[in-house]
């Protein structure tokens, strides 16, 4: 999660564990809600849910602000989906520098050893 | 953007290393229509969607085990397991088409999350053009630990602390011409620096980490 890097950079701490945890606010970036918003709606692709967050993010983000949170949102879908698909593993450094956020925030229960348990 | 978008959808009228335009376009079509499957609908509702069987509703007419791969990717990537990948390949599907495949879709859907977030129809491709898969093979790969041979690229690491060849890139190693087609769009949706968007880091990252998470992505 790059987000823990850059909360590092910038000196900040990021309360990473509501981005996984499905909450909608309390990470402690701007217009956090609008954005979180706005990447919900772009995984479901429901019509309706797309057409309110539009309307609402033009409100606080702008239109280039909107558009550039939706790209951001319609690359990860993709990329997330090579990456399952490939049993990817982390790269070794970003492995052993991120132990215990992957603890806190329970990311290690997407690592492929802990779905081939559940998802028999 | 839109440059990118155009050649990217160009693509899949083209052959590509393992499969022909109209195959190719095909896929895209499986992919786009995958949310109408109802077995994969079960399977989304189901506690493993392992434990049920049947056949899926399929838009064209490519191979079973070639609609399998399509359909799970776009509907459920997130509890894809090394079991069920052995089992597609034990089908007969070589790696390399399996990374093929991945990567049509996973492109098709960056495309099309894109076209209904800004309120617009999927963008269309044209129709297929001549030309016979090129039938290469990378062999500068090794075993990363990833189901998949990663692409065999020196590696330094940057000033964002991550490497220089980042394993997403590798993972589809195995087929250039996939690696070109995914990540010719996807540039333009993401980079690690020198990001020009009205939003800032934190901002984009925030987004990227939440998709991530609805996408049960580890990586």
């Amino acid at each position: 999660m790059l987000l823990s890097l850059s909360g590092e950079k910038s000196s900040q701490e990021y309360n990473l564990n509501a981005i996984t945890g499905g909450e909608m606010s309390g990470v402690g970036i701007a217009d956090e809600t609008i954005l979180l918003k706005i990447a919900e709606a772009v995984f479901s692709g429901d019509k309706d849910e797309l057409s309110d967050v539009r309307e609402e993010g033009l409100k606080v983000l702008g239109a280039q602000g909107l558009v550039d949170a939706i790209t951001v949102a319609a690359g990860f879908n993709g990329i997330t989906k090579v990456a399952n698909a490939t049993g990817l593993p982390l790269d070794e450094a970003t492995e052993s520098s991120t132990v215990e956020m992957r603890q806190e925030t329970k990311i290690d229960e997407f690592a492929d050893s802990f779905k081939a348990d559940v998802f028999r | 953007m839109a440059s990118s978008h155009a050649d990217g959808i160009a693509a899949y009228s083209k052959a590509g290393s393992w499969f022909s335009g109209a195959e190719r376009l095909s896929i895209l079509k499986e992919a786009r229509d995958a949310s109408n499957c109802s077995l994969c609908a079960k399977r989304k509702e189901a506690l493993s969607p392992y434990s049920l069987s049947g056949d899926h509703d399929s838009a064209t007419d490519l191979p079973d085990n070639i609609v399998e791969v399509i359909h799970r990717v776009q509907t459920d990537s997130g509890r894809l397991t090394e079991s069920w990948f052995k089992s597609v390949i034990d089908t007969g599907l070589s790696q390399a088409a399996y990374i093929e495949i991945v990567g049509a879709v996973s492109t098709a859907i960056i495309l099309d999350s894109f076209a209904r977030g800004i309120g617009v129809e999927p963008i269309e491709p044209g129709n297929a053009s001549d030309g016979e898969p090129d039938r290469t093979v990378n062999e500068s790969v090794f075993d990363g630990g990833a189901w998949v041979p990663l692409f065999d690229l020196p590696q330094e690491m940057t000033e964002t602390g991550l490497p220089s060849s980042p394993n997403i890139f590798r993972a589809m190693g195995l087929v250039p011409t996939a690696i070109a087609h995914f990540f010719g769009v996807m540039r333009a949706h993401y980079a690690l620096a020198d990001l020009d968007f009205a939003i800032n880091r934190s901002q984009t990252e925030l987004i990227a980490a939440r998709v991530s998470s609805l996408n049960q992505c580890f990586y």
